[in-house]
């Protein structure tokens, strides 16, 4: 009898079916490996057995039980516990009123608490002070302490999202250590990664989602990296490529260094579209943030870059990854939002020109075809798709010969998504110079001249068209590096 | 949107406040008929017009989503300075701008530590609270400062065609304030940082700069009334301006400039100096002991706000 057993799991938003008769088993003792490419549903299956979501149909026993998870708290209380990518610690608090929040006693005996916690931390082989603060602590042991903190649950079954990926290469090999000594006690781990050289050294067996969908699970030791790359990758219809194209025409160099980005320099011709590619940890996340001057040393053309100010007067701008949080001014209007980059030069004597504000604003909603084409609307009113047309159209406002695009698609709708790609394109076209950072193979794909792929802070490939899909992937996720 | 149909809430939203006011107009003038007089509105004018004056400068603060504690300290010592240095022998027109630039000056003081030193601006202005009252006391020993020139009578009691020459600052400071705020890039800038700093960051403004002006805006509002209070009692004492502060901060929320910053204007801040101004009057023309006229003060601050927070929820 499996210690989890899934069946038939269904689950759509609106639309949009996000998983479709998926069948998961979990036994104990078992790291069970869970891959795919983005939005490929590995995180609803997680989120419904974990109690966050409900199935819109299908199935689950625990050791042979039918169970039904109504909330967190009733998954936890059977011995189902996620450790989140994001960690739920918090700071300000000690290392064992950490460990046992939620469940401290009314009045906290410290002695007693403490030897509780210095027990459990043995447990992770953390050799911390339970009085120490969190804050204090580096990511790594943040991370061992969540699944400390998941043990003491009696956890029977742990879910751990991508826990390598804000690790170094020496925390990351204490990680697979307590995996392997956790599993030796009985508890089952489901373990999603996007990098297969971790699933194969730490799973048994490994599931491959692709598009809600279970494509086939394997017994690790029956199968190669190969396999599970082409698994992901199926046979996906190419819905845009852009036909490459450069000029020849260098427009400079990039020089880079950061926290966690070995030194690098990428050339820009006119005209040329470069795609970054890379899990996240893998530095790739970091490259554009950094060549805007918000962190890290960066220059352009020999010029430092060191705030967006200067960026963007170098005609450097940002497209960010993240909309509502570094995109946009939600209280703002449209056209507002449009000007906000450009205000030095729509201003005369300080004062804004109403009517070369409006102009400008008319031009890009146009260009754009935003909709709906209301310059007076609040941005906050508008679709994902629009409110993204939005930054680019503030974004190219300032004439840039640089464009930084990151993650310009998440979250956004496949009809405008299309709109995007040919804005992109038509950039290209007029000689502009483009990087694209983009966890969305398919899009690196459709849109560069060539890719570079990003490993342990450095460039490890550089890529040229024709691209080939399957290895790009390998080269991503180090599937290439396990051949 | 179709004619016929009256969206209650958008009216609500937009207009609410002025209807408040009305409102309370109406049921004051119904109360006593000493309230609707010429006499009267050009009294309660006079009344608002320093905390007006210093709301303006607060308005520019909060819309950049920071707070400024310590315009009432900055009012005592920009007025001691400025009487001080007219009673020496300065003209008094040259005294009135020094202490108009001391108020601008110890602003950025105020605004160069919330922008530069990232320190949080309830702190910072909270220690010039401190400061600029002690050194008010200092500058004086603790004494009033009399025997002005007449200038400043004019400024406090002067009129010109027919409305008192406070309620003419008031306005003129009203409205450029309110020029500055929808007109120019600056004031583009102020409602951006208010309203996300990480994207105003990203869109290349300067938003050191810009926060430490809105400080130093206030700053210079604080003396102005300063100016106003002093010529209005013909004397300048250290101990002016206690808790002004807690008033201009009250007008603004009450006029529905949001303190999370980004959302706001000058125009709401004078509708709300207006309504805690009519309370407090018509209170006194009902001759409601003054000990109440507090706890109603801040009653209405909180049903102001909660009406606000109510149309805000439903909204979205």
């Amino acid at each position: 009898m499996s210690l989890l057993q899934m069946t038939g799991v269904d689950k759509s938003f609106g639309h949009v079916a996000a998983l479709s008769g998926v069948d998961f088993t979990l036994e104990a003792g078992e790291v069970h490996a869970l891959v795919g490419e983005n939005g490929a549903g590995k995180s609803t299956l997680m989120k419904i057995l974990a109690g966050v979501q409900p199935p819109d149909a299908g199935s689950m026993t625990l050791a042979g039980q039918p169970v039904r998870f109504a909330s967190v708290n009733e998954a936890q209380a059977r011995g189902v516990v996620m450790v989140y990518q994001e960690l739920a610690l918090v700071p300000s608090l000690s290392i064992a009123e950490n460990l046992f929040m939620g469940r401290l006693p009314r009045l906290v005996g410290y002695r007693e608490l403490h030897e509780r916690a210095r027990a459990l931390l043995v447990e992770v082989e953390l050799d911390l002070d339970p009085a120490g603060e969190v804050a204090r602590l580096g990511i790594g042991e943040r991370q061992l302490l969540e699944i400390a903190r998941a043990l003491s649950r009696e956890g029977r079954i742990l879910v751990l999202d991508e826990p390598t990926a804000a690790l170094s290469a020496s925390e990351s090999e204490r990680l697979f250590a307590i995996i392997a000594k956790v599993k030796s006690s009985g508890v089952g781990m489901v373990y999603i990664s996007h990098r297969l050289e971790e699933v194969f050294r730490i799973a048994d067996r490994v599931t491959v989602l692709r598009d809600g969908r279970l494509v086939g699970t394997r017994a690790v030791a029956d199968t190669t990296a190969d396999e599970i790359v082409q698994l992901m990758v199926g046979k996906s219809v190419r819905r845009y490529q852009r036909a490459p194209r450069t000029t020849g025409a260098s427009l400079g160099a990039f020089e880079a260094a950061g926290p966690n980005l070995a030194p690098l320099s990428i050339t820009l011709e006119a005209g040329e579209v470069v795609g970054l590619a890379g899990v996240i940890g893998s530095g790739r996340e970091r490259i554009l943030p950094t060549l805007f001057g918000l962190e890290g040393t960066a220059s352009w053309a020999g010029e430092p870059v060191r705030s967006p100010r200067e960026a963007i007067r170098q005609g450097i701008v940002l497209v960010p990854s993240d909309r509502k949080q570094q995109g946009l001014v939600m209280e703002l209007t449209v056209q507002e939002n449009v000007s906000l980059a450009t205000l030095s030069r729509l201003q005369r004597f300080g004062f804004i020109d109403a009517r070369r504000e409006r102009e400008q604003t008319r031009t890009w909603i146009e260009r754009l075809s935003l909709r709906p084409p209301e310059p007076r609307k609040p941005v906050r009113e508008l679709s994902g798709g629009n409110q993204q047309k939005v930054v680019v159209a503030k974004s190219l406002a300032t004439e840039p010969k640089v464009l930084l695009l990151d993650e310009p698609t998440r979250g956004v709708d496949v009809g405008a998504r299309a709109e995007l790609y040919d804005v992109i394109d038509g950039l290209s076209r007029r000689g502009l110079g483009l990087l694209l950072s983009s966890s969305d193979t398919e899009e690196l794909i459709g849109l560069s001249d060539r890719i570079l792929v990003f490993r342990g802070g450095r460039v490890a490939t550089e890529l040229r068209p024709p691209f080939d899909y399957e290895e790009v992937v390998a080269h991503v996720t180090g599937a290439r590096q396990l051949a | 949107m179709s004619l016929a149909r009256v969206n209650w809430r958008e009216v609500f939203a937009r207009f609410g406040l002025v209807m408040a006011l009305v409102a309370l107009i109406v049921i004051l003038s119904l109360l006593s008929d000493r309230f609707l007089t010429t006499s009267n509105v050009v009294n309660v004018l006079r009344q608002i017009s320093i905390n007006a004056i210093i709301a303006c400068g607060m308005t520019v603060v909060i819309i950049g989503r920071g707070i400024d504690l310590s315009v009432g300290s900055l009012l005592a010592l920009t007025g001691v300075v400025g009487a001080g240095l007219a009673v020496g022998g300065l003209p008094a027109g040259l005294a009135v701008l020094v202490a108009m630039a001391l108020g601008t000056a110890l602003g950025t003081f105020n605004g160069l530590f919330v922008a530069y030193a990232g320190i949080a601006p309830f702190i910072v202005t909270l220690a010039g609270l401190t400061i600029f009252r002690g050194a008010a006391l200092a500058y004086t020993d603790g004494r009033p400062i009399t025997g002005l020139p007449s200038f400043f009578m004019t400024l406090g009691y002067g009129s010109f065609l027919g409305l008192p020459v406070p309620i003419w600052i008031m306005l003129a400071f009203l409205l450029v304030t309110h020029v500055i705020l929808r007109f120019t890039a600056l004031g583009r800038a102020i409602y951006a940082i208010g309203g996300n700093e990480e994207a105003a960051r990203l869109s290349g403004i300067p938003v050191r700069r810009v926060q430490a002006f809105t400080f130093a805006y206030s700053g210079m509002a604080a003396a102005l009334a300063a100016m106003v209070l002093t010529g209005r009692l013909n004397s300048a004492q250290p101990s002016a301006g206690v808790m002004f502060e807690l008033d201009a901060i009250a007008a603004v929320v009450v006029g529905g400039t949001s303190l999370f910053g980004g959302r706001g204007g000058v125009f709401g801040t004078l509708v709300g100096a207006l309504i805690i101004g009519v309370i407090n009057n018509g209170m006194n023309l009902l001759n409601v002991p003054s000990f109440y006229q507090q706890i109603v003060k801040g009653g209405v601050i909180l049903a102001a706000l909660l009406i606000e927070r109510l149309v805000a929820t439903r909204r979205t």
